[in-house]
Formats: structure tokens, C-alpha cells, sequence
């Protein structure tokens, strides 16, 4: 097992943060990094593992909400509560070349 | 003709018709003020949790079952992590691991008039992003989109043509329409498609570079996205040359798909199982409440309608009305002659219709004044133009049909012995015509006919004075 991850994977985590790294802390990353992911797979030897624990962790199943509309917010609120905002619509630097979820 | 195969798959989201959000209480509203139908779950602050809508659940059920799915039964959420303001969480609430409805289909006819099965890979539920508008270095955010519920279909890329995906897309916009799941209005943007186009050689080569197109705003535009995606990549190909993956949009103006942006590399959404909400566990209860919730079908009424004597055209014609299609509905109890009605309602009341931008339901036209309407129009007591003349009041006040009739004068002669004592009458007064009847002359009985409607003042039925006067010159 190699002991430290690629410079191209630490730089691929950084970007999805959208952080920037300086040439030391890729460095350090690469070791510190794989160290945190080693320590993680010891769940595997867990005996008796149940996947489902991952997923929720409580017997409780999810109990469903009714259908009937409750307050909201003064739409001047929320805006004022933005940094920006331009009328009723909030403000952000436009993001070019990102995907859209939905 | 094309050397290559191709293969189209298809992604639909429909928003679901419920009150609230999908994850909060806030209303589920179209066309209001910006940021006006939104809480604090909506905005993501922080400490806030996702509570889920129990009637969600249920229309992702009802769809799941029209769309013969089979039903997960254990079901959890995940989250879809990606940095853009259209979602304030940086995570989306989505189901990568259990979709709710998987392994289904929908069955379209082709102009043919074959049956083809249009296969689903899974149905998944989750959770709309916010409207965002782009105003040059700036973006404008609106939040009353963020949290409306979705789901997601998925077909296998079972589909080879734009025809094809035109045809699933009209007979998905029908069943979750009709299933009251969705408005699907495309241009409201309760409907999005997105369709996957490759090509490859041969049908035991794996699958081609694929290229998405999304932002079509109508079918026809889907249809005709596929068909220029299609050339696009034959031509490429031909010449030898070849594309990297990429996501294309349809352009309205030109008529023709633009390149959006390359993928160079997977997107990495990070998915997992969102720990804010515990399993959701679906019982034979909420599917049999769901079964039972689902509206008579699209083919359902079809055939039921032929059934009852409605003619073809006015079946397609009833189908593709849904207001009018339910109201007929109501009579589907009732002893009435259903081939009356359906002219009724497709003619003059139509018109009516369009004319005021009216629903039926917005008129005064209950069911018993309609059955009223149609025994009169059945037993000629009111003729067709008799109708036109009183058709506002029968649709706007409440009185009895034959009250307003007698208002207005129309009193029909209805009894065949007084019709036919009156048109022997004219036989007699007009050997002349009935000579030229006889020797072929066929306008000769439109004459006789407008002096027996002369004699009466208007007041016999045309058909029954029509039928009558032509047996009458035939027995001669």
C-alpha cells in the first residue's frame, strides 16, 4: 500500500473545496491525507458491521410531515439578510463553468 | 441514409403538485414575488433540518405506479455536494442509492400504430434549486423554487430517434398530468427534459461518446435537439474526426443545439446518505392509498368513451381537454345519450369556452341541467340553432332550460303528424317544385323545405321536417 496520496489527488480534494494549496502544503497533504483515509478503513474490521449503521444511525424510521403550509419569511428580511441584494432578489458573483444540480 | 446507430436516453423532472416544499412548510407557488415563499429550511441557516413531506411520498408513488415501477420499500436520501449559489446547502437532498419507483416502462404507439415499450431505469425523488438569473458580473437569486419537490425519471437508452423521444415525452406529460402528479408545464418549467445522444457502429459496440442537451423548452424542440444531435455526430464521425463528451443546449433561434461546456473529467458530486433524514419505509398501506388515488388514465378513457359511441374525433378531441374530459366523466353514471354530449360539449360549449376563457366548471352548467340539455337536444324539442340563440343563458344562469326556452319564444312543433299534415299541405300547393323534385332537380326539395319552415313560423324541427318531406316525396 503506498504510504502517501498523489499530488494530483490532493490537488482534485483542494479544488473541490475551492481552496488553494501552496507547494508545502501539498506536501504535507499527500502524507496527512492518506493517513486520515488508513485510520477510516479500520471501520472494515469491525465484526458484525451493519452498513445501515452508515446510513442512519437510530431505529427511529422517518416520520413524515402533513402537507399544510406554515409561516415564511417577509421577503424584505431575507434579502436584508444577504450581503447583496438588488430589489426583492438576492446578489452573488456570477459562477460561470459550475454545474447546476436539479 | 446514416451508417451509425444511435441511442438517446432521456431525463425528465417533473415538480410535484403539493402544497409545501418537499423538505420545509413553506408553499410550493408559481409566479409570486421573489423570495416571498421561502422559510429559514429554504435558505439553509444553520441549525436547520429537513422535515419531509408525507404527500411527496405519496404522489412519488401514485408515479411510481403509473409508470410500473416497482416501489422501494426501504428508501434513504443522499446528498449531492457541488459549489453553486443555486443551492445554498452546497448539497442537494437527492436519491443516488434507493430511488423510490426503479425497472419500469411506458408504453407509446407509433405512427405506425405498434406498441414499443420505452423502459425506466429509476424514478428518484429530490429536492428543486433556487431560480437564478444572470445580469453581467452579477446573479440574481430568487428561493421560492428552492425546495419544490421533484422526481426524476430516468429511461435506459432504449430510444434511437427524435420521433421516439417526442412520443415519451407527450405520453409522460399525459400520465402525470391525468395521474394529477404535476402541472407539467413545460414552459412554467414544471416539466425539464434532458436527452443523452451517441452513436456507434455496430449494436455489439459499447455505447458512443454521449452528448447532453438540456434547457429544451418544448417537445418539439426535444425532437428536433435529437434529430440536429444525431447529424452533428454523423458528420463528425464521417470525416474522421471525434468529440469529447460534452453538455449541449438546445438554441430556440437557431434552431439547433450550441455547446454549453466540455466535461474533461467526471463530475465528482461526492454523494452520501444524508444523515439529517432516517429511513423512510414505504408500507403496503401508502401503496394501496396511492393505487387507489390514481384518476381514470389517458387510455382508460379512451376506451371507455368508444365504448359509449363517442365518435373518434371526438375521443382525441375529449382526451386532450382535461376539464372537459372530467366533466364528461360525471356523466359516465348517468343513462344519457354520451354521442349528444360529446358534441355538446366539443361544439358550442367549446367555443363558448374559449371565447370567455372559461373553465366548464366556472359555469352554471350542473350535471342535471347538462342531462336537461341533452334529452331536449335528443328529442328535438331545441334545435341546434335554437341553442346558439339561448347558449349564454344556459351556461350563466341557473333557471331551468326549458324556463329559458319558453322566454325566448322557441317552442318547436316536435309531433310528426303535425309536421307532416303541414308539408302535405305544401306538396299539394306546389306541383310545380315536386314535378322538378321528381325529374332529378335536387335544389326543388330545398325550396319545399324553406315553405314548410315559412309555414311554421320556424318552429319545426329542420331534421324531422327534413326526413319527413323527403319520405313524404318518395311515397308520391
Amino acid at each position: 500500500m503506498k504510504e502517501k496520496l498523489s499530488r494530483e489527488e490532493v490537488l482534485h480534494v483542494a479544488n473541490l473545496a475551492r481552496i488553494k494549496l501552496t507547494e508545502g502544503e501539498i506536501e504535507k497533504y499527500q502524507v496527512e491525507l492518506k493517513k486520515l483515509l488508513t485510520d477510516v478503513e479500520k471501520i472494515n474490521e469491525v465484526e458484525g458491521y451493519d452498513e445501515d449503521i452508515l446510513i442512519a444511525c437510530w431505529d427511529e424510521f422517518a416520520r413524515l410531515r402533513k402537507d399544510e403550509v406554515g409561516n415564511m419569511l417577509d421577503p424584505k428580511q431575507v434579502v436584508e439578510n444577504a450581503p447583496h441584494h438588488a430589489g426583492n432578489y438576492i446578489e452573488v458573483p456570477v459562477v460561470i463553468g459550475e454545474s447546476e444540480g436539479a | 441514409m446514416s451508417n451509425y446507430i444511435s441511442t438517446v436516453g432521456v431525463e425528465v423532472h417533473v415538480e410535484l403538485k403539493t402544497k409545501t416544499k418537499i423538505f420545509s412548510n413553506s408553499e410550493n407557488g408559481y409566479g409570486q414575488m421573489a423570495n416571498s415563499l421561502t422559510n429559514v429550511v429554504d435558505l439553509a441557516y444553520p441549525g436547520t433540518l429537513p422535515t419531509l413531506n408525507e404527500e411527496v411520498i405519496n404522489l412519488a408513488i401514485r408515479a411510481a405506479t403509473i409508470l410500473n415501477c416497482n416501489i422501494q420499500r426501504k428508501m434513504h436520501f443522499d446528498r449531492k455536494n457541488y459549489f453553486y449559489p443555486d443551492i445554498s446547502k452546497n448539497y442537494q437532498i437527492t436519491q443516488n442509492d434507493t430511488p423510490i419507483g426503479y425497472d419500469g416502462y411506458v408504453e407509446i404507439e407509433t405512427s405506425s400504430g405498434e406498441k414499443e415499450k420505452i423502459y425506466i431505469e429509476e424514478m428518484h425523488i429530490e429536492e428543486d434549486t433556487c431560480k437564478s438569473a444572470h445580469r453581467g458580473n452579477r446573479t440574481l437569486l430568487d428561493f421560492n423554487r428552492a425546495g419544490v419537490p421533484l422526481i426524476e425519471i430516468v429511461t435506459k437508452p432504449c430510444m434511437k430517434s427524435g420521433e421516439e423521444v417526442k412520443l415519451y415525452l407527450e405520453k409522460l406529460r399525459e400520465l402525470l398530468s391525468f395521474g394529477n402528479i404535476s402541472d407539467c408545464k413545460i414552459e412554467e418549467g414544471s416539466m425539464r427534459a434532458d436527452v443523452n445522444v451517441s452513436l456507434r457502429k455496430e449494436e455489439s459496440d459499447p455505447l458512443g461518446i454521449k452528448a447532453e442537451i438540456k434547457n429544451i423548452g418544448s417537445i418539439s424542440n426535444a425532437k428536433l435537439g435529437v434529430e440536429k444531435e444525431i447529424e452533428r455526430q454523423t458528420k463528425l464521425y464521417d470525416n474522421g474526426e471525434t468529440f469529447l463528451p460534452q453538455t449541449r443546449r438546445f438554441d430556440d433561434k437557431l434552431g439547433d443545439t450550441v455547446l454549453m461546456r466540455v466535461k474533461e473529467t467526471g463530475n465528482d458530486y461526492r454523494y452520501f446518505p444524508e444523515p439529517d433524514i432516517p429511513y423512510v419505509i414505504i408500507t403496503e398501506e401508502m401503496i394501496e392509498k396511492a393505487k387507489k388515488e390514481i384518476p381514470m388514465l389517458p387510455d382508460e378513457r379512451r376506451e371507455k368513451y368508444k365504448e359509449l359511441g363517442v365518435s373518434d374525433i371526438n375521443t382525441t378531441k375529449l382526451v386532450a381537454n382535461r376539464s372537459l374530459s372530467d366533466y364528461f366523466n360525471t356523466l359516465l353514471e348517468e343513462k344519457t345519450n354520451f354521442k349528444t354530449a360529446s358534441n355538446l360539449l366539443l361544439g358550442d360549449i367549446a367555443a363558448y369556452l374559449n371565447k370567455k376563457e372559461k373553465e366548464i366548471t366556472e359555469t352554471t352548467l350542473t350535471k342535471e341541467r347538462f342531462l336537461e340539455l341533452i334529452k331536449l337536444m335528443d328529442n328535438n324539442t331545441l334545435t341546434s340553432k335554437n341553442l346558439k340563440d339561448i347558449l349564454n343563458e344556459v351556461l350563466e344562469s341557473t333557471e331551468k332550460i326549458e324556463e329559458i326556452m319558453k322566454e325566448k319564444g322557441i317552442e318547436n312543433i316536435t309531433n310528426d303528424d303535425e309536421i307532416k299534415s303541414i308539408i302535405q299541405k305544401i306538396i299539394e300547393e306546389n306541383k310545380e317544385s315536386v314535378n322538378d323534385y321528381k325529374n332529378g332537380h335536387d335544389r326543388a326539395i330545398k325550396y319545399l323545405m324553406g315553405q314548410v319552415m315559412k309555414e311554421t313560423k320556424g318552429k319545426a324541427n329542420p331534421k324531422l321536417a327534413m326526413d319527413i318531406l323527403t319520405s313524404c316525396l318518395q311515397e308520391l
